[in-house]
């Protein structure tokens, strides 16, 4: 008998404890509140993103960063709001805004009208140019080449569309992965002839990568200009507020500069504008 | 027949078999005896090497079974065993259990293994249970399924590993009189048991085992009245 | 969940209709070579020859203890170019589920042998059957019936399993829910569809084997 209460003790201390690590671990994330006001009488917004897409939003030793994080912080300033960011990962930010257990979510989503059905999007905020990538001395030259070609994609990204549109929706030859650097080893192991992502994506890889001898084509031809916007659940009073203090900040500079720190060149504003 | 030299059996470090010297002759049944934990079932197995052999010879019919060339197998094809558990294939009808064996070692067909079994199923008195499955037999009726079973491949030795103790006790009288039948019928046996009436009965000779040896071996009559060890004469006082 | 948007599911029908063929495929595939590789293993493991035996060991702690996210990786990535001269997904997953699933079957397989009585094995080398005929005819029947139920709980799993193949691009019918997710960025639609695909599956594996089962007891 004595033995077996020391067992029953084991077992629930172990318990005990297994819950109390469980309730601590639940109560660092605490999801649960969407916007509350600080003490200044600002309101903070909920912010959640999937830190999964430099240099956009992404972790950096824990720490969530980017240029999607300064930007939405700087708009909200703007327009009155203090926010809180939170990774919260890629498909539970679309219930959180849906559901409105979030107010914003952000991470380089671009704009369509598919998606529009379900959500409102600020204007855009961020243009985005598809390119190509290839390996050194591929037959590939332009959009057209890719005609019959196997593409990488990585999966709900404008380059996914850009084909789509190109080539038809969920044609065979279309691989999608579930995220780039997935479809570019998939272009280096041979399961691909090309990878096609945004101009940021490529770039950065090709420059960081010199030795897997890819190389980046541009074609302004053929690809459609893709937009990111900021995510709203739909009929959100947030949007209108959002959309003028962006404009504010495209006409007064603080875009501009926020976007040379982040990217090596000027942004598009005219472009953005459209 | 059966000839044991000098047999040692250990596991690890624990000594089972000290020195067994044991000659058993055509048609003679051997009874085996002793306390428990004396070697008696361990001395039995090593006879058709359910246990490997520390040291010293077994011969059957002449033939060194100890030796790597033999071959086991075709030895125990004409060493019959039955166990004090049965072990009877419980996914096989009795006729299944009995026509298994000499269907593929011996290569008898279906039909002649399975009138051969129907012949030895009379001979154990259990025709009507041919298609039963051992699960719905009771102990009994089991252990003369599996003396059948050992039979069907017509060895000429059967080796008998208590098998009466696992049988309550009014089942035992119906297994020893299939044994019995057996010993009249010329078959050579050794039978390790507890049963001292069919020692006395049936054997030809009885050996007592002590502590992993053989400590008197002796014709039945002389065993039990006069016994010449001390260790015989308290063990027989306890059990008699 | 008020806004259920049941046009979407219709539009996206065909591909879950196609996912679940590859799916049931891959599957299918995964048990009858992972069976097959797991009966070797485990008779592999079995064996008293340390050649045979110490790599079972190691295969078996390797797909058992390692996730099976980053083993398909490596397959499609490391194994199958060099073999197929370029990557190919649905030979990765094939490859990947039929290696996992070995590990663990050929565990359930030596369970089931070893869970057998020894006296079976005893009885038989005893009527002077060799160790593959004891094998066959004795042990195996009976080790098969014991081993059905966890058998057909690894099956499930690997069903389940195969929809990590998504990852590198098979496409199954989960890598379907995920294109659907990113093109209208709605989760409960392609998930919850998927889901209950799943679930038919499973259930539909859990009554066959069921079947099965009772009809070895009765036997």
């Amino acid at each position: 008998m004595g033995g077996c209460n020391v067992k029953i003790k084991t077992i629930t201390s172990i318990l005990v404890v297994s819950l109390i690590f469980i309730l601590v671990a639940c109560g660092t994330s605490d999801k649960s509140k969407v916007s509350s006001s600080n003490e200044n009488g600002k309101k903070t917004l909920r912010v959640v993103t999937n830190a999964a897409y430099a240099p956009f939003v992404y972790m950096d030793k824990g720490e969530i960063v980017g240029f999607d994080v300064e930007f939405i912080s700087a708009v909200a300033k703007e327009a009155g709001y203090d926010v809180k960011v939170e990774h919260v990962g890629w498909e539970p930010l679309f219930v959180e805004v849906k559901g409105k257990t979030a107010d914003i979510g952000i991470g380089a989503i671009t704009i369509n009208d598919e998606r529009k059905q379900t959500y409102d999007f600020s204007a855009a905020y961020f243009l985005s140019v598809n390119e190509i990538l290839v390996p050194e001395g591929s037959p590939i030259k332009s959009a057209t080449d890719l005609k019959d070609k196997v593409v990488a994609v990585s999966n709900g990204t404008t380059g996914q569309s850009a084909i789509e549109s190109l080539y038809g929706k969920n044609n065979s030859k279309l691989k999608k992965f579930k995220d780039n650097n997935l479809a570019i080893m998939e272009l280096k192991k041979g399961g691909a002839d090309a990878v096609v992502a945004d101009n940021t994506v490529v770039e950065e890889y090709v420059k960081n990568n010199p030795k897997d001898n890819l190389m980046v084509i541009a074609d302004d031809t053929a690809f459609d200009k893709e937009f990111y916007g900021i995510l709203f659940a739909k009929d959100s009073k947030l949007k209108d507020e959002f959309d003028q203090a962006l404009k504010k900040m495209l006409d007064n500079g603080e875009y501009a500069n926020l976007y040379e720190k982040w990217f090596d060149y000027k942004p598009d504003l005219e472009g953005l504008k459209e | 027949m059966i000839e044991v030299k000098n047999l040692k059996k250990s596991f690890g470090n624990h000594v089972v078999l000290k020195d067994i010297n044991v000659m058993v002759k055509p048609k003679e049944v051997v009874v085996v005896i002793g306390p428990s934990g004396s070697g008696k079932s361990t001395f039995l197995r090593c006879i058709n090497l359910l246990e490997t052999i520390t040291g010293g010879q077994v011969l059957i019919e002449g033939v060194d079974i100890t030796d790597k060339k033999t071959n086991i197998n075709s030895v125990r094809m004409e060493v019959g065993m039955v166990f004090q558990q049965f072990n009877l294939f419980p996914h096989k009808t009795v006729i299944e259990n009995i026509m298994l064996a000499p269907t593929k070692v011996r290569k008898v067909s279906a039909e002649k293994a399975r009138d051969k079994g129907m012949e030895l199923l009379k001979k154990v008195g259990l025709t009507e249970k041919a298609n039963a499955y051992p699960d719905s037999l009771s102990g009994g009726q089991k252990q003369r399924v599996a003396i059948a079973r050992s039979l069907a491949m017509t060895p000429k030795i059967m080796l008998f590993d208590e098998p009466t103790s696992a049988l309550d006790p009014e089942m035992v009288g119906e297994v020893l009189e299939v044994m019995k039948q057996l010993a009249k019928e010329g078959m050579t046996m050794v039978v390790v048991t507890h049963e001292m009436g069919f020692a006395k009965e049936v054997g030809d000779r009885v050996i007592f085992m002590d502590d992993g040896l053989v400590v008197e071996k002796n014709i039945p009559r002389e065993l039990f009245d006069n016994p010449q060890q001390e260790r015989t004469k308290s063990f027989l006082s306890k059990i008699l | 969940m008020l806004d259920f948007r049941w046009d979407l599911l219709a539009e996206y029908g065909p591909f879950f209709v196609k996912g679940t063929v590859l799916t049931i495929g891959l599957s299918i595939a995964g048990i009858l070579i992972g069976t097959v590789f797991g009966l070797l293993i485990g008779l592999g493991k079995m064996m008293k020859n340390k050649y045979f035996s110490l790599p079972a060991k190691w295969y078996i702690a390797f797909f058992r203890g390692t996730p099976f996210m980053v083993q398909i990786l490596l397959i499609h990535f490391a194994v199958i170019p060099p073999i197929f001269g370029g990557t190919n997904s649905i030979a990765a997953a094939i490859v990947a589920l039929s290696l996992n699933s070995a590990a663990y079957i050929a565990e359930i397989f030596r369970a089931g042998i070893q869970s057998i009585d020894r006296g079976q094995m005893e009885a038989s080398r005893s009527l002077g059957m060799n160790h593959m005929q004891s094998m066959v005819y004795v042990i195996l029947p009976q080790a098969v019936k014991r081993m059905i139920p966890p058998l057909g709980n690894q099956f499930i799993v690997l069903i389940k399993d195969s929809s990590l193949a998504a990852l590198v691009a098979a496409p199954e019918l989960m890598y379907w829910g995920q294109v659907m997710q990113g093109q209208y960025y709605r989760v409960w639609e392609p998930y919850l569809a998927v889901a209950a695909i799943y679930l038919v599956l499973t259930l539909s594996l859990s009554f066959l084997l069921s079947r099965l089962e009772s009809r070895l007891s009765t036997e």
